[in-house]
């Protein structure tokens, strides 16, 4: 596989990536916290817990959100000039993933922002 | 036709008549996601028949790319993105502990419920089994375990389950809101008598609770006369007390219910039978046929006489 074809890979997979990292350490953390008895400890003023799962949240989304916009730019680029078959479905698959996984990693962050940690 | 299934929607077990806020919430959504599937489901419905049905031309705009965008993506979306705070909410103000709330315990048993009420103020500690008694307008706090297999307590008109798993002490919140006779059940398959393991919950008014309590707090009464007199005789005699208390007797047992007031409550069997002396005798002779697997023996070989007896002192015991 050539380089270009392993970056437009990576960018239809990154969404997901990104997803699947928010997914593994807030499970992981909020698991961790709260069975070690570190539900009401704080950090910067709100529980660890949730300042966890909020921080994870917004670094994924920022990741989601840049290769969204970087694979956006890349299915505009291929509108407007001749490429295969293989390079467009590609474009659109990634501005696709990259969108859903912006909007399951959200879905994803709210219920630690709306329910009690360790409840 | 209707009338069955519409029969069903309301009374002394049922989440669709709630008697408690949070139950109101539960119901609330319940309505919500119903309605709103059903129109999701009509609308979706409609399009796949006209889809099937109508002349290509007409059903072009279908197969649209802006049709699948904002039908097939932003649309589920856009309802997935309301519904999940609408319950993500509704289930953080579900079942939260209000302060002076009313402490019961609640222990599951194979297939009867343990309840207590522990002392509060000048109100003196005691237990009662298959019956929950409650004030109308006051938190309740019942803390829930099981004694042998997990089992789950559910009120239906005053919220949703809650498990009872031995060595693990869980909490149900929740407020009555008007006078009346509900009924619990166990809602987590515990052994064969799952099925019949019930119990009735009680809303009274503040008056009529403290009242019910001081009551319940007492110990048994003597028998009034001689034929109760012998119905104690006869349970003293066989072996009863070994696995059932009868405050203010010799009668220790902590293995069964409690019996000190067995009369006052509303069924026997864990919700199975009225309360009368004719479902106590029954009870009694024939247990092991009514509920198999129960832990008491059934005492088949009492005669009629001494039946009626000992079940006469059983429902004497208000």
């Amino acid at each position: 596989m050539t380089g270009r074809r392993t970056g437009q890979v990576l960018l239809t997979l990154g969404g997901m990536i990104a997803w699947a990292v928010q997914f593994t350490i807030i499970y992981a953390a909020t698991s961790t916290l709260c069975g070690r008895g570190w539900a009401d400890a704080t950090l910067l003023g709100i529980g660890v817990v949730q300042f966890t799962i909020l921080s994870t949240t917004l670094v994924t989304l920022a990741a989601a959100a840049i290769l969204l916009v970087v694979s956006l730019r890349a299915e505009r680029q291929g509108r407007h000039q001749p490429v295969s078959a293989t390079d467009s479905f590609l474009c659109q698959t990634s501005v696709l993933i990259n969108g859903l996984s912006l909007i399951v990693i959200l879905w994803h962050g709210i219920p630690g922002i709306i329910l009690p940690a360790c409840a | 036709m209707w009338a069955v299934p519409v029969a069903g929607c309301s009374g002394v077990q049922s989440a669709l008549d709630p008697a408690g806020g949070d139950a109101w919430d539960l119901y609330w959504l319940t309505i919500v996601m119903t309605v709103g599937a059903t129109l999701i489901f009509i609308l979706v419905t409609a399009l796949l028949l006209y889809a099937i049905f109508s002349p290509p031309e007409r059903r072009a705009w279908l197969g649209t790319r802006r049709t699948i965008i904002y039908g097939g993506l932003a649309f589920p979306i856009v309802i997935l993105s309301l519904l999940l705070p609408y319950g993500l909410i509704g289930m953080r103000d579900v079942d939260v502990p209000q302060s002076g709330a009313l402490q019961i315990e609640a222990i599951g048993e194979q297939y009867w419920w343990r309840v207590r009420y522990p002392a509060e103020g000048e109100q003196a500690d005691f237990s009662t089994a298959n019956e929950l008694v409650v004030p109308i307008g006051r938190p309740i706090t019942v803390s829930v375990t099981a004694a042998d297999v997990i089992h789950s307590f559910w009120i239906p008109n005053f919220g949703g389950k809650i498990d009872m798993i031995p060595g693990r002490i869980n909490r149900f919140n929740f407020t009555a809101e008007r006078p009346g006779v509900y009924r619990g059940v166990c809602a987590e398959f515990c052994g064969a008598q799952h099925a019949r393991m019930a119990f009735d919950v009680v809303a009274l008014e503040p008056a009529e609770f403290d009242a019910w309590r001081r009551m319940q707090a007492q110990p048994a009464q003597e028998p009034a006369i001689p034929l109760l007199a012998r119905g104690r005789d006869l349970f003293r005699a066989g072996g009863c007390g070994s696995c059932h208390v009868v405050r203010g007797t010799e009668a220790d047992g902590q293995f069964g219910p409690d019996l000190t007031h067995v009369g006052s409550r509303r069924t026997i069997g864990a919700g199975q039978f009225p309360n009368n002396i004719g479902t106590l005798a029954g009870w009694i002779a024939n247990v092991q046929h009514i509920k198999p697997g129960a832990k008491m023996p059934s005492y088949g070989s009492l005669t009629g006489e001494d039946l009626r007896a000992m079940a006469g002192y059983l429902e004497s015991l208000k």
